[in-house]
């Protein structure tokens, strides 16, 4: 069973116990504190207080740790410059991915991402908002870190600290109260099968990492356990190693089925060609599917990303953006498939102002909502062949469609 | 019909004017410039059953599809510009900066129905090398609409090498404003038939964009692009072609040939109307078509610091000459053909119609054009008053759209 916690990291700076009194009334019920014994009345305060205490150097049971980045729009080394990848689209950093993996190596454990804002950073308060959000979307946890102006500015009940930590508050409160979505499933057109480990680490890692960014929205498959292949339209297999007997078998029932595998090697000679619409891969028909088998030894998990979106198909994006700029989504499904959520980040600054996203997918009703609002109006939804079309007002960095079939 | 004969003062007006004209660059008399005929057709929706026959129309009336595509390989340069993500606010793109799927579909289905051998859909979308079938995908766009209006039709990206072996220099006949000849993807020459499908439109830098403007999308930016290899084109386009057409600031690869003049100005106001004409001269339009349709005013793209909108002008138009039309074009627009760098559309830029004329790639005198089907002034489209109120204020804020 998950552990459901909101942690928060106690800032060092913070002394006196009585702080703990500024949690009260908020979602965050478990303290990250440091193992100085100055730190020892705060601990005793926040159990007393009915708060979880927690050590990252010994996290507690049911909770995974992992590094992550501060999420967000790239900027460059010159203040506020953005970073624009190769195609000119805003870098972002999310920690998205890494939540996933975490998720599927140990499905019973809650996910904390460890990534306090920089030692000089002064974070604005939506800023807060897509840290929080960029985890709490994917089923995990981030770490609530204070900046250290921010920190010190509570401290001393100065009011620049009241927006930015109302959202704080705000963030945790919402996510806190939608427990029940980190039940429902992830939806998929790509199943990437991997170990994620030692040779295949950095390659297969990254891969997860640029096809989020990419928008393609895929499953965690460990090359340990049977494929859950189910609702998938294509595979991709990247590791070093030989496709054990096992797995390969797997993956041609998946194909001649009708699904497609990428990948950089198979087994047996492949002879129907067919023309592969991207210039690094070769397309071969095998039964009612395809294996589009990479020309080079896959090295660039930028290009396998790119590539296997256009493999696969923007027919098949299960959400599409308009306006959203550097924007990302995580499409989950109930357990009676009755209802969906879909969760949209937007990285930029602020959020969209004439946004529309396509989902995949028959519904008849939407709700919209975001941690200011529990439902936005003036959503405007049009339905579409197999999708809907939701037009957005203008809204902050995090939204939740709640969609009902 | 709109053809009126010239008095003698208007030819000597024109012919010294077309005198200084060609001491000052590549230039023809305005009066040798060709003129050609221009169809103008009322249409006020993409419904097939509206579009179809209305573009059939204008064929029959420029002389036939058939004695132009029958038994010939058809290249038709469309435009998507801008990404497929970026929207004015929840209009579709193709309602008001893409020519619309319809308009090429239908386009498509009668040069089938005429005989055309082969069909092809040429863009270089931005900074991709991505198929075009996935790129409009992006946009909600349904390939198959496309593929599907006559046989053997298809897509090819020509913003890198595409399915060719290597690029096709095209070369400028008179010689060239900015760049003498053009390396290009074969598309471009392996065709009988070049064929403009625009949007009318306003266009920041250019004033206008029609038929002749919708041509420079035809560089591939592996050569002409910001991410261009210095010696040889890159493998895959990345960037937009700012740097080397706009500002100046960098040559094309070196492998294609350079601009004429380095010297010359850097001012994308000079360039791109320079450029714009000179990709014309060397691949030019055989078959010019713009729809207005639908589509918006303030600028080619919702990234446009204006304050734009989605308009319905109810209007397509098409000739054999891409200068002739768009010169009726500008008149649909409310705009003067004849209008020149300070006067609009051109307040800040070169005219790249009356370049063009100079260059004796058309005419733009509408009383040298022949304009067939519905008259000027019962569709014209008041961009120029759109113009006009609109610059009267200060432009919106920017928003966060992409």
């Amino acid at each position: 069973m998950e552990a459901q916690w909101t942690p928060m990291r106690w800032p060092s700076a913070w002394k006196d116990p009585n702080a703990v009194n500024l949690l009260q009334g908020t979602g965050i019920d478990c303290l990250v504190i440091g193992a100085g014994d100055d730190l020892a009345p705060v601990r005793s305060r926040a159990r007393e207080a009915g708060l979880h205490v927690a050590d990252l150097a010994a996290p507690p049971a049911g909770v995974a740790v992992v590094k992550g980045e501060w999420p967000g729009v790239k900027t460059g080394r010159n203040e506020g410059q953005t970073q624009t990848g190769p195609t000119g689209v805003p870098w972002v950093d999310s920690n998205g991915w890494a939540i996933r993996l975490a998720r599927a190596e140990q499905p019973e454990a809650q996910v904390w991402v460890d990534a306090p804002p920089a030692a000089n950073a002064v974070i604005a308060a939506d800023s807060y908002l897509i840290a929080m959000a960029d985890s709490a979307a994917y089923g995990g946890r981030w770490i609530i870190s204070l900046d250290n102006a921010l920190a010190a500015a509570m401290d001393a009940q100065k009011p620049e600290a009241e927006k930015p930590w109302a959202r704080v508050k705000e963030t945790a409160a919402f996510f806190a109260a939608h427990q029940a979505w980190r039940e429902y499933a992830p939806f998929a057109v790509l199943g990437v099968i991997s170990d994620f480990s030692g040779a295949n680490e950095f390659f297969s890692r990254e891969l997860l990492n640029l096809l989020a960014r990419a928008g393609q929205h895929c499953r965690v498959l460990l090359k340990r356990e049977p494929c859950a292949t189910d609702g998938l339209r294509a595979l991709l297999y990247a590791d070093a190693e030989p496709l054990t007997p096992a797995l390969r078998k797997q993956i041609l029932d998946f194909v001649e089925g009708g699904g497609l595998l990428i990948t950089h090697q198979w087994p047996a000679p492949l002879e129907r060609e067919l023309p592969a619409p991207v210039d690094g891969f070769s397309m071969f028909a095998v039964g009612k599917g395809k294996i589009a088998i990479s020309k080079e030894p896959p090295t660039d998990p930028y290009a396998w990303a790119n590539d296997s979106v256009i493999l696969v198909s923007h027919r098949y994006d299960l959400v599409r953006f308009w306006n959203g700029g550097a924007a990302a989504s995580y499409y989950t499904v109930s357990p009676d498939r009755r209802r969906a959520v879909v969760h949209l980040l937007f990285y930029s600054y602020r959020g969209p102002d004439a946004a529309t996203v396509r989902i995949v997918g028959r519904y008849r009703a939407v709700r919209v909502a975001t941690v200011d609002s529990p439902q936005v109006a003036g959503v405007q939804m049009e339905a579409r062949k197999d999708a809907v079309e939701i037009h957005l007002p203008q809204v902050s960095q995090y939204v939740a469609l709640q969609l009902e079939a | 019909m709109q053809c009126h004969r010239q008095t003698r003062r208007e030819w000597l007006l024109k012919t010294s004017a077309a005198a200084g004209a060609w001491l000052a660059g590549p230039s023809l008399t305005r009066a040798a410039a060709p003129t050609s005929r221009v169809a103008v057709a009322r249409c006020r929706t993409y419904d097939q059953a509206e579009l179809l026959p209305v573009m059939q129309k204008m064929f029959d009336q420029l002389g036939g599809l058939g004695k132009l595509v029958k038994g010939k390989t058809v290249a038709i340069k469309i435009n998507l510009t801008g990404s497929p993500t970026y929207r004015l606010g929840y209009l579709p793109l193709e309602d008001t900066h893409y020519t619309h799927p319809q308009v090429i579909a239908v386009a498509a289905h009668l040069m089938g129905k005429a005989g055309a051998r082969r069909i092809r859909i040429l863009e270089s979308p931005m900074s991709t090398a991505e198929p075009i079938e996935e790129y409009v995908l992006c946009a909600n766009w349904e390939p198959r609409d496309i593929l599907g209006a006559a046989p053997n039709v298809e897509f090819e990206n020509t913003n890198y090498l595409g399915q060719g072996k290597k690029y096709v220099r095209l070369t400028v006949p008179y010689g060239g404003y900015t760049f003498p000849a053009f390396d290009l993807n074969h598309s471009y020459q392996d065709c009988d038939v070049f064929v403009s499908i625009a949007k009318m439109k306003e266009h920041f830098t250019a004033g206008i964009t029609l038929s002749m403007k919708n041509c420079f999308g035809i560089t591939p930016c592996t050569i002409y692009g910001s991410g261009a290899g210095i010696d040889e084109p890159s493998a895959t386009p990345k960037g937009g072609r700012t740097p080397v057409v706009h500002a100046g600031n960098r040559q094309p690869s070196k492998s294609a040939p350079p601009e004429k003049d380095p010297a010359s100005p850097r001012q994308d106001t000079y360039r791109v109307p320079r450029t714009v004409v000179d990709l014309n001269g060397a691949r030019p339009v055989h078959l010019a078509i713009v729809e207005g349709i639908k589509t918006m005013t303030g600028g080619e793209g919702p990234w446009i610091h204006e304050e734009l909108a989605g308009v319905a002008p109810g209007v397509i138009f098409a000739g054999l000459n891409a200068v002739t039309t768009d010169a009726v074009g500008m008149a649909l627009m409310g705009f003067d053909p004849m209008a020149d760098r300070g006067t609009p559309p051109f307040e800040r830029c070169d005219s790249t119609l009356k370049l063009a004329e100079e260059a004796g790639l058309g005419t733009r005198d509408l009383s040298r054009i022949e304009v067939i089907g519905t008259p000027i002034k019962e569709v014209r489209f008041d961009f120029a008053a759109i113009r006009k109120k609109r610059r009267a204020v200060a432009p919106p804020p920017i928003g966060v759209r992409g």
